[in-house]
């Protein structure tokens, strides 16, 4: 039995607190949970050493949480600093149909809410997911009412300081056709250790536009995932974007429960100097009728690691299904590596499945077309690399988040720069 | 349409017949004593049966692998023989009139033509049954051309230096738990050696034949090509109905020098099992080629038998320039299930490597793709290219894909696809519009499927191998 | 030679053909139009025994004997060739072992030898130039990376080789220019010998103006509503279906 894993079930089994139920299943797998080495699967590329290396210690809020404001957006934010939740949400102005409250002040009817939800989407394999059950604390509770479409984005940021541990939920219910936008911001660059996991019910027939940025850097380690389980006619479109840090994963599920949904999932992950990035993607086809088409792009450079793990699992009866998965990955240096692995594992036949994924480096001439241009070698890479992930970016429906984020990435790309 | 379907793919394994030869059998079981005794039987010389016993070590403290998407019911290794030979080969024939008739007419049914008139167009027959080769011919024409083709347990005495130098040297006793396995109680197999510049002047083949029992079968097989030499290899398997699994765990390296080209070619009809997935072979092969500058490997393979095949012929480019080339059909039918592909290596500058896999599932089949494509950070201007497509019949059965690309160098180029589908209605209703039954319309579909791989299968082959996949009950395709 | 008496069948769920009687006699060519979602490509999938069509009620004779009782490949080799709307893609499979196969399977079920390799060629080879196709088409995969036009050529071709005794073509005009209109009419038209029926099922009067039929019949709402000499094609063609009344006329989405 790992120490580490030992620690985490204590601290859980001290929290007493109307979720003490719900947690009582991640305290028991927990309990007959391996610490993942090289050999297990989901682990293969990606090792937990730095967070062997630090002390655990519950986060002690300290100071405020800034945040930026993005133009045009005009969100709804609740922030949360090192895991607890600084807004006030009886100060906020919600449109009708929306209703959100946090884990901790949740009424008896959000309460209930969140027990038909809190790690009822989320797979049970994750480990981490498992970890987050047992200590998560604080998070929001967010349920849409049938027919609301809350036109608001809602904005949740969640920022990470020097130091600090902390782990937070996200619960999210859309009733049959309504539709909402969710953006998850999480970030990070000091010595930090953060989970942070979002489940999603997406109803009959409803829509939800989702994004999460994780933006975790440097010596900030993340672990993470998005569930999303969607029901008959559902529609998702979700965008990650994800920056490399000492250790950074996400495991991200996408669930076809109800027949004729559709989902398209784009994901981005830029990474540089000795960073890691992980991720995982498991789409689930369980009925017939289902779309999804995923695309992830990644840029690494200098001494970076990327893992990506593309999985499509087509069921029995789930016949019909129209299954794409591309991954296209940019290698910008000799010191830096990309795993990459999309599966496929497939029992029903009438389906149109395919999935393809490359792996290359800036092509020499479009660069020399640059230089010849009068355009420095650095600006080039700039350009070359952003129009590499500019097609997934021009794809997210909320055009002030992308606009917000262009100037981001470009001044993330400088910093990914070969040396 | 999926009714008649089923009926013609259960067709009857042909080559379901047992041979009543007597046979030397160890009882089962395994033990150093077991080793020793093996190693006696072919009048080793010490450092051979030094070599098995370090193996034999190595396995002791190795543990099954079970990370294949593959389900088997644990395999007793002391219920095993390993050793069965036919009591007539004990006096090693000079003729074949000395051979026993019984095994001749084995032969003979199989399709291996022993007597010089009958043979194949020019190429020589290693034949092995359970365990002990009978007969290799032609040896004087290879003998001409300085090409050494005989059973390794011949080569162990004949050519030491050579066994010594390459055995192990590209699957190492350690290297995997079946592969340790062989390396300790392998029983026979093939040895050749092609010297420098020379062309093989005719393909290399073996027939494997298991009979006996419970009786594992351990071929461990080794090809040495000097620099600047070709050689084409042929590898083709049967085996007869049984109701206990079979073992079959093979060894297969490869040396290619700078500049030469090994081309290695298996048709695999191991015995799959009844409907009810009883009996059946079980085929855990280890296969690996070493290549140097400029050289070049192909595998290419029809798979359609095997109630279990674990399997991932694979490349390590290790010279400049190098190619592999990997060209699979994997049939799986009734509850077979396969688990394999192949690894490629690059590990020096301007390597390439292709792979084209097709997966035909069917029945209550499994059919999984697992391959490794590695860049090594050195390998500048490397190039891969992977195309895996799977083919399903019927709702009952699965294809799997799981595919590791590890890059190191920017330089390196990696491109893999993958697509799924079935046969679609609306082919099989025009095929059988045109007057053709369904049983011939998927035969000719599925053919069509694999066609890119057949092209790469020397000529005898590919027509076996369009024999091998013909679904129907009778006739060839014209 | 082909008697169809009251047929009703349905695909879906949902009710295409609702009585229909027809009666084609050897040496006949007998158009059939009518307006979009009538059924008659129904009718084309029906006769040949395609998957996912329901007889409720009704016969249908072939040669005197019960066709609806007969697997697809048997209604082939007894002379029915069905020319695609949307020809299907077989990759990796070429026309040439395609066709020889399709050939002989239909031969053997006729008592004849089977051609052998240089025979079978020798016909493919005049077949393609009746059709105006290059030999290259041979090598290639069936229908594979074919033009609209070069598909519905290809069906002609076929039909041309298998030498059937009812023919049914479903709507081969449609998307072609006029050149290869003319192809596929000429096609047709030598395959005209009195022993040898037509179905030409089209919306367009057009390919009329090319292969004269004997007989033509409006399908509308599953039935055949009117018939008459090939005159009637033409008064379709100046009218449209309206005169059918605002029911029939209705054009749904198929």
């Amino acid at each position: 039995m790992s120490q580490w894993l030992q620690q985490v079930i204590d601290r859980g089994q001290a929290t007493d607190d109307w979720l003490s139920p719900l947690r009582a299943h991640a305290l028991e797998a927990l309990g007959n949970a391996k610490w993942p080495n090289r050999r297990v699967e989901s682990w293969k590329y990606t090792s937990l050493a730095p967070l062997e290396q630090l002390e655990l210690s519950p986060g002690t809020t300290a100071g405020e949480a800034i945040i930026e404001d993005i133009e045009g957006l005009n969100s709804l934010d609740l922030v949360f600093l090192n895991g607890k939740l600084q807004s006030d949400i009886s100060l906020l102005p919600l449109p009708q149909g929306l209703h959100i409250s946090s884990l901790l002040d949740a009424s008896v009817k959000e309460q209930n809410t969140a027990k038909a939800l809190f790690a009822k989407i989320k797979p049970r394999r994750h480990l981490f997911g498992l970890v987050n059950d047992a200590l998560a604390q604080d998070g929001l509770i967010i349920d849409i009412d049938a027919g609301s479409k809350i036109e608001q984005p809602i904005r949740i940021v969640n920022i990470s300081t020097e130091g600090q541990e902390s782990h937070h939920r996200v619960l999210v219910r859309l009733g049959s056709h309504a539709s909402a936008t969710v953006i998850e911001h999480g970030q990070g660059k000091q010595a930090s250790f953060s989970t942070g996991f979002a489940e999603y019910d997406i109803g009959e027939q409803a829509y939800l536009e989702h994004y999460r940025m994780a933006m975790h850097t440097h010596q900030a380690i993340h672990i993470g995932g998005c569930h999303f389980s969607l029901q008959q006619k559902a529609q998702l479109n979700s965008t990650l974007i994800a920056y490399g840090s000492e250790l950074s994963r996400m495991d991200v599920d996408i669930i076809h429960n109800g027949e004729h949904a559709k989902a398209k999932f784009n994901a981005v992950y830029l990474l540089g100097e000795s960073e890691h990035f992980d991720l995982h993607s498991t789409i689930e086809h369980v009925v017939p009728n289902g779309t999804t088409k995923e695309n992830a792009r990644g840029i690494v450079g200098d001494k970076a690691k990327a893992v990506f793990n593309g999985r499509i699992h087509i069921h029995r009866d789930a016949q019909k299904t129209l299954a794409e998965l591309h991954n296209r990955n940019l290698l910008l240096s000799r010191r830096g590596q990309i795993n990459t692995k999309p599966e496929l594992e497939i029992y029903a036949d009438d389906v149109l499945c395919a999935h393809g994924a490359t792996v290359a480096e800036t092509e020499e001439e479009t660069l020399y077309y640059l230089l010849s241009r009068g355009i420095s070698r650095s600006q080039a890479l700039v350009m070359l690399n952003f129009g590499f992930i500019q097609e997934l970016v021009d794809q997210m429906p909320n055009q002030h988040l992308a606009q917000w984020l262009k100037p981001q990435l470009q001044s993330r790309f400088v910093e990914m720069e070969v040396k | 349409m999926s009714e008649q379907l089923d009926q013609a793919l259960s067709r009857k394994y042909d080559a379901g017949f047992v041979s009543d030869i007597e046979s030397e059998t160890f009882p089962a079981g395994l033990d150093e004593d077991v080793i020793r005794r093996i190693s006696a039987m072919k009048e080793e010389p010490e450092w051979m049966l030094e070599w098995r016993l370090r193996a034999y070590n190595n396995w002791l403290d190795m543990e099954e692998p079970d990370w294949a998407h593959v389900h088997y019911p644990k395999i007793d290794f002391k219920a095993i023989s390993y050793y069965s030979a036919p009591k007539s080969m004990a006096d090693k024939p000079q003729s074949l009139d000395e051979v026993d008739p019984e095994l001749l007419r084995t032969y003979e049914k199989l399709g291996i033509p022993l007597y010089e008139q009958e043979m194949l167009a020019g190429v020589a027959v290693d034949a092995v049954f359970d365990s002990v080769s009978v007969v290799t011919t032609y040896r004087a024409k290879l003998e001409e051309a300085g090409v050494i083709f005989c059973p390794i347990s011949e080569a162990v005495h004949k050519y030491p230096e050579l066994v010594k130098k390459y055995l192990g040297s590209v699957v190492p006793r350690s290297d995997n738990y079946f592969a340790a396995l062989n390396s300790a109680v392998f029983t026979d197999g093939s040895f050749v050696y092609i010297p420098k510049g020379v062309r093989c002047p005719m393909e290399l083949s073996t027939y494997f034949r298991i009979n006996e029992e419970n009786t594992g079968q351990f071929e461990r097989t080794l090809i040495i090509a000097e620099e600047g030499s070709h050689v084409s290899y042929l590898e083709g398997c049967t085996a007869p109905q049984r109701d206990e699994n079979q073992l079959h765990a093979a060894v297969v390296e490869l040396v290619v020098m700078d500049d030469a080209q090994i081309k290695y070619s298996t048709v695999q009809n191991w015995y799959p099992g009844d409907e009810n997935g009883k009996g059946g072979i079980y085929n855990f092969v280890t296969k690996r080629a070493i290549c140097h500058t400029n050289a070049k490997v192909s595998w290419t393979q029809v798979e359609t038998g095997s109630a279990i095949t674990w399997k991932y012929p694979s490349c390590i480019l290790k010279g400049d320039n190098s190619v592999g080339e990997f060209y699979s059909v994997a049939l799986t039918r009734g509850r077979q299930q396969a688990d394999t592909g192949t690894k490629m290596i690059h590990l020096g500058k301007n390597t390439k490597s292709t792979i084209i896999s097709k997966g035909i599932s069917a029945g209550n089949s499994n059919n999984t793709y697992r391959g490794l494509v590695s860049m090594g950070s050195k390998a500048e201007g490397a190039r891969n290219f992977t195309q895996c497509d799977s083919l399903l019949i019927g709702d009952r059965c699965g294809a799997h894909t799981f595919p590791y690309i590890e890059s190191r160098n920017p330089s390196a180029i990696v491109e893999h696809e993958a697509t799924t589908s079935k046969v679609s209605d609306d082919q099989m209703f025009l095929c059988q519009q045109r007057g053709l039954d369904p049983e011939k319309a998927v035969s000719m579909i599925v053919n069509g499927f694999c066609k890119e791989v057949f092209k790469e299968l020397p000529m005898e082959f590919a027509v076996e191998a369009g024999k091998l996949l013909e679904i129907s009950l009778e006739g060839s395709i014209g | 030679m082909l008697k169809i008496t009251n047929l009703h069948a349905s695909v879906e769920q949902k009710n295409i053909l609702t009585g229909l009687n027809l009666d084609i006699k050897p040496g006949e060519v007998h158009a059939i139009m009518g307006p979009n979602g009538a059924g008659k490509s129904t009718l084309g999938f029906i006769l040949s025994g395609r998957e996912g069509y329901e007889v409720s009620e009704g016969q249908v004779e072939f040669h005197g004997e019960d066709l609806l009782d007969m697997a697809i490949e048997e209604r082939a080799r007894k002379g029915l060739f069905l020319a695609f709307q949307y020809p299907v893609e077989i990759p990796g499979v070429s026309n040439m072992a395609f066709m020889k196969e399709s050939v002989n399977a239909i031969r053997e079920q006729r008592g004849e030898t089977p051609l052998t390799a240089t025979e079978f060629l020798k016909k493919a080879k005049e077949a393609c130039k009746q059709v105006q196709l290059s030999l290259d088409f041979l090598k290639r995969g069936v229908n594979e990376g074919f033009s609209g036009g070069e598909k519905k050529r290809n069906e002609i071709m076929q039909m041309i080789l298998l030498e059937p005794s009812l023919c049914i073509l479903d709507e081969s005009d449609s998307g072609l220019d006029i050149d290869a209109l003319q192809v596929v009419a000429e096609g047709v038209n030598s395959q005209r010998d009195g022993k040898r029926s037509f179905i030409i099922i089209t919306h367009y009067q057009r390919l009329l103006d090319y292969i004269k039929p004997d007989y033509v019949h409006i399908l509308a709402n599953g039935k055949v509503v009117k018939s008459g000499d090939a005159s009637l094609a033409t008064d379709v063609e100046k009218e449209g279906y309206a005169f059918l009344g605002q029911d029939n006329a209705e054009e749904t989405n198929a």
